[in-house]
């Protein structure tokens, strides 16, 4: 590992840390970066939020008519 | 005599269903029509595409129902289907070329140190807080449109549907550590593009 730890190696390791399956030293590493950088603290909450606002923003709902063509669909090809 | 219709799981209703009992099926469909139509939407991109997978995948599950092996998890046997079958579809259309979300990847300084400050990199996870709620529902479907396909079909399995790693990668047909490297790769362009939506440059 180099010398001193980085914001942009924290982003490179972030996915791993989060899911607990980083390397004891490398998660210590990461954890001592981040208590003493804000930008990394506020990059991770973001990065964090991501999925679920675009789980949320993208939940299209089935349209009632689609439903039914649906089964009209089936019930001509069985 | 059979338990309720409610209790009964999946693999059993599926087994019931490959005999040829109609209202079998019916619940299946009932049960993950929202599902698959949710998914067809994320993969394809586009209203008429996903009625198309919808429909496929629900008559193929239907046709290879007497093939569904009861020691699976009817789930992941349709979901399977289902992605197949939206990948096919996007494939056949050819997509109109988009500006790629590369340039939302995050910056640094020659130190490696965030280029952006504190306020501006915590904008991308208020996005819902800051943005009307139809406006972001067509922004997050523009930006799934954006990402390079390998990106947006790791990232729609599993971070939006929830997807194991696993059955990830045994869906795209590559290696587990590849699923989480286009994941993260994913979630980092699209931090960036949250973060543009807002007018915070990420």
């Amino acid at each position: 590992m180099k010398a001193r730890f980085t914001c942009a190696d924290g982003v490179e390791m972030l996915m791993d840390y989060l899911e607990g399956t980083l390397a004891p030293a490398e998660r210590e590493a990461i954890e001592s970066h981040v208590a003493g950088c804000p930008r990394c603290v506020a990059f991770i909450e973001g990065y964090r939020q991501t999925p679920r606002i675009l789980r949320a923003a993208t939940a299209a709902a089935l349209p009632e008519d689609l439903a039914q063509s649906l089964r009209r669909f089936i019930a001509a090809r069985r | 005599m059979a338990p309720p219709a409610a209790a009964e799981g999946d693999e059993a209703l599926a087994a019931r269903a490959a005999a040829g009992e109609e209202s079998a099926f019916e619940e299946l469909l009932a049960r993950y029509e929202s599902r698959v139509y949710r998914l067809a939407c994320r993969l394809t991109g586009d209203d008429g595409d996903a009625k198309d997978v919808l429909q496929e995948a629900f008559l193929a599950a239907y046709r290879g129902l007497p093939g569904f092996r009861a020691d699976a998890r009817f789930s992941t046997w349709l979901f399977r289907i289902a992605t197949n079958a939206a990948l096919m579809q996007r494939r056949a259309r050819a997509r109109r070329p988009t500006e790629s979300l590369e340039l939302f990847l995050p910056r640094f300084d020659e130190d490696g140190r965030h280029a952006a400050e504190p306020a501006a990199l915590l904008a991308a996870g208020r996005a819902d807080e800051l943005l009307d709620r139809k406006r972001l529902a067509e922004k997050a479907r523009a930006g799934l449109e954006r990402l390079p396909d390998i990106y947006r079909d790791a990232f729609v399995l599993r971070d939006l549907e929830e997807m194991t790693t696993a059955d990830v990668a045994e869906l795209l047909g590559i290696e587990a550590a590849a699923v989480r490297q286009r994941v993260h790769r994913a979630r980092l362009m699209l931090r960036g593009y949250l973060s543009d939506l807002v007018g915070v440059k990420p």
